[in-house]
């Protein structure tokens, strides 16, 4: 069953078509990748389907609803969770505070709020961090901070926008594993996009590649690496 | 796990203490007038009671939730030109009044949080400005209700009673001293309790990062609004209060730029976004202040013997400093953001931290 229908989607900034005429299905369960070489509108996707920017055409459907217009809190109450590409930690918060705000989305008690970020946090595995300012965190922990954070706000559908971006490669691994046990625990969808090939032909279920803001191929990640038309775009044609 | 669970623990034991301390001073200060009689010393206490009203409740607003306002006279003469005009012109009495006057200033503060919580950083803050001189400009101008620049005298104030029971009268500054003494002591609960709740995480996560705050379901209109709500009330009290304190307002004493500033300076030289930041900064502005403004530096520069007083300087000492209390104040101020950037609060809590790093 689709949980999210992107349907027609555009996004227009003045001239500039970031999104046109995009299409797709997410079904429950399932790991979604989104590709596509600098500057094809993936992040625009995302702001799109959570809310920070209204597509100018076209319509976002999450969970039996019509998104269009939603403000991000709404989105997020509704079970939609996003991370960001550049890591936004709450700085001079430590490291608990920030994942019990995620809670919160959920509980008015400090206490029950307490317990919801300690188990996420737990996930991601830096119990020891707990007690640390965000903003001292190396990149790497940061990066599952906001996964920690977006985790406690008990999400249906996980938007991860390029979290193995700048980390080497244990830490990427560990993220890798992290995507794949939410996934084995069945409850949340993720969408992902990433820019490490290999990372996301392995986790991906599906892949959607985007170019000049059109969907370029959908499809399994066997497809997508013999398709030529996505092989052109990322490498160039003759 | 443990170890974190060990230093939850002893961040509750430092708590302990830290209310025990509390409980205490403001034992003290209660007895206070009991042994100290002079008019004076209430005065400058009741100055520094209304001070840290002030700036924790700025503090709510511009340190825990991070939207620098700049307009918060315009919640303070609210309050005072609603608790007066009701008083001076319908004859009620300011215990009822300054609860309208906190009504008035949440509708205030919901106008203009809802038009100026759309703009972010410093484009907030000049919209913080333009609002309250607006009010001010218009307080200025509706003459029939606020007598404009005449201002508004208080001539009596009728004694406040229970039943037939006169409580006091307030022919001495005792009862503004309670009264001043309880607000402030209720603002540092109020404080309290907002940092040990949701609206504290919420507020904090809105000053971190309003983007990232928005994304994990914090509305952010709501939570700018409610912290401004909250701000406001208690500035308008300190204003009902002081109104009726000074029993004289104008524009030019609740409504302008000035206070606004004095208002943010207060918490920002004590450490925003900390319960006792302002309190310390009233500490710290209140004493300056005055010994400025009453000439004791140059007093005392003259009786230390390090200026004669019947030499060029002495005299010029004597006669300008007084003058020139507000540009020394300025200097001060300067000096304290940019030697101590997280207060003076921030400052000692840094050296003490570092001290205790160097013993272990």
């Amino acid at each position: 069953m689709a949980i999210l229908e992107i349907r027609n989607v555009s996004k227009f900034f003045g001239g500039l078509a970031a999104n046109s005429d995009v299409s797709f299905e997410v079904n429950e369960g399932m790991i979604m990748g989104l590709i596509g070489p600098n500057g094809a509108g993936k992040t625009t996707l995302f702001n799109c389907i959570t809310g920070y920017y209204p597509p100018s055409k076209g319509e976002v459907v999450f969970d039996g609803k019509r998104m269009n217009g939603l403000q991000p809190d709404k989105v997020c109450k509704l079970g939609m969770a996003r991370t960001w590409q550049k890591v936004r930690p709450l700085a001079k918060m430590t490291l608990l505070d920030n994942v019990m705000v995620g809670a919160l989305c959920r509980t008015n008690s400090l206490k029950v709020a307490r317990e919801m970020a300690m188990e996420q946090i737990g996930v991601v595995r830096l119990e020891h961090k707990a007690g640390f300012l965000a903003g001292g965190l190396p990149i790497g922990e940061r990066k599952k901070l906001e996964v920690a954070r977006v985790l406690a706000t008990r999400p249906k559908l996980l938007l991860l926008d390029e979290v193995m971006g700048g980390l080497n490669p244990a830490e990427s691994e560990d993220i890798i594993k992290l995507i794949l046990d939410i996934k084995a625990q069945g409850k949340i969808t993720q969408m992902v996009i990433e820019h490490d090939m290999k990372a996301i032909m392995r986790i991906s279920d599906r892949i959607v590649v985007l170019n000049s803001g059109e969907k370029l191929a959908e499809g399994e990640p066997q497809e997508i690496v013999n398709n030529p038309e996505v092989v052109a775009a990322y490498l160039g044609t003759e | 796990m443990k170890s974190f669970n060990n230093r939850l623990a002893s961040i509750r034991g430092a708590g302990t203490v830290k209310i025990v301390g509390v409980i205490a001073v403001a034992a003290i200060l209660f007895a206070f007038p009991r042994f100290v009689e002079s008019p004076y010393a209430l005065h400058m206490m009741i100055l520094f009671f209304l001070s840290t009203l002030m700036g924790s409740s700025w503090n709510i607003i511009g340190g825990y939730t991070g939207q620098y306002s700049v307009g918060h006279a315009a919640y303070f003469g609210t309050g005072a030109y609603t608790t007066m005009i009701l008083l001076t012109f319908k004859d009620i009495p300011p215990w009822y009044g300054v609860w309208a006057g906190v009504a008035a200033a949440v509708v205030v503060a919901l106008v203009i949080g809802t038009i100026c919580f759309r703009l972010r950083g410093p484009y907030f803050v000049l919209a913080s400005i333009a609002v309250a001189e607006i009010i001010r400009v218009t307080a200025l101008n509706l003459t029939d209700l606020t007598k404009g620049a005449e201002g508004i005298l208080l001539t009596d104030i009728p004694p406040f009673m229970i039943g037939d029971t006169i409580l006091t009268d307030f022919s001495s500054k005792v009862p503004y001293y309670y009264i001043s003494l309880v607000l402030a002591l209720l603002m540092i609960l109020v404080t309290w309790l907002v940092q040990n709740s949701k609206l504290g995480y919420y507020f904090q996560a809105i000053r971190e990062d309003q983007d990232a705050a928005h994304s994990l379901g914090i509305n952010l209109t709501i939570w700018k609004n409610a912290a401004l709500v909250i701000s406001a009330v208690f500035t308008s009290l300190a204003g009902s209060f002081y109104a009726i304190f000074v029993k004289f307002i104008d524009p030019t004493t609740v409504l302008p730029l000035d206070l606004s500033v004095q208002i943010v300076l207060i918490s920002i030289i004590g450490g925003i976004g900390t319960i006792f930041g302002p309190v310390v900064g009233a500490l710290v502005l209140v004493p300056l202040s005055e010994m400025l403004r009453s000439n004791i530096i140059a007093q005392g520069l003259i009786n230390s013997g390090l200026v004669s007083a019947e030499s060029a300087t002495g005299i010029f000492l004597k006669e300008h400093l007084a003058h020139a209390h507000v540009l020394i104040y300025g200097i001060l101020v300067v000096i304290v953001i940019l030697f101590m950037p997280e207060g003076v609060l921030g400052f000692f809590r840094t050296i003490v931290a570092r001290k205790r790093k160097g013993a272990a």
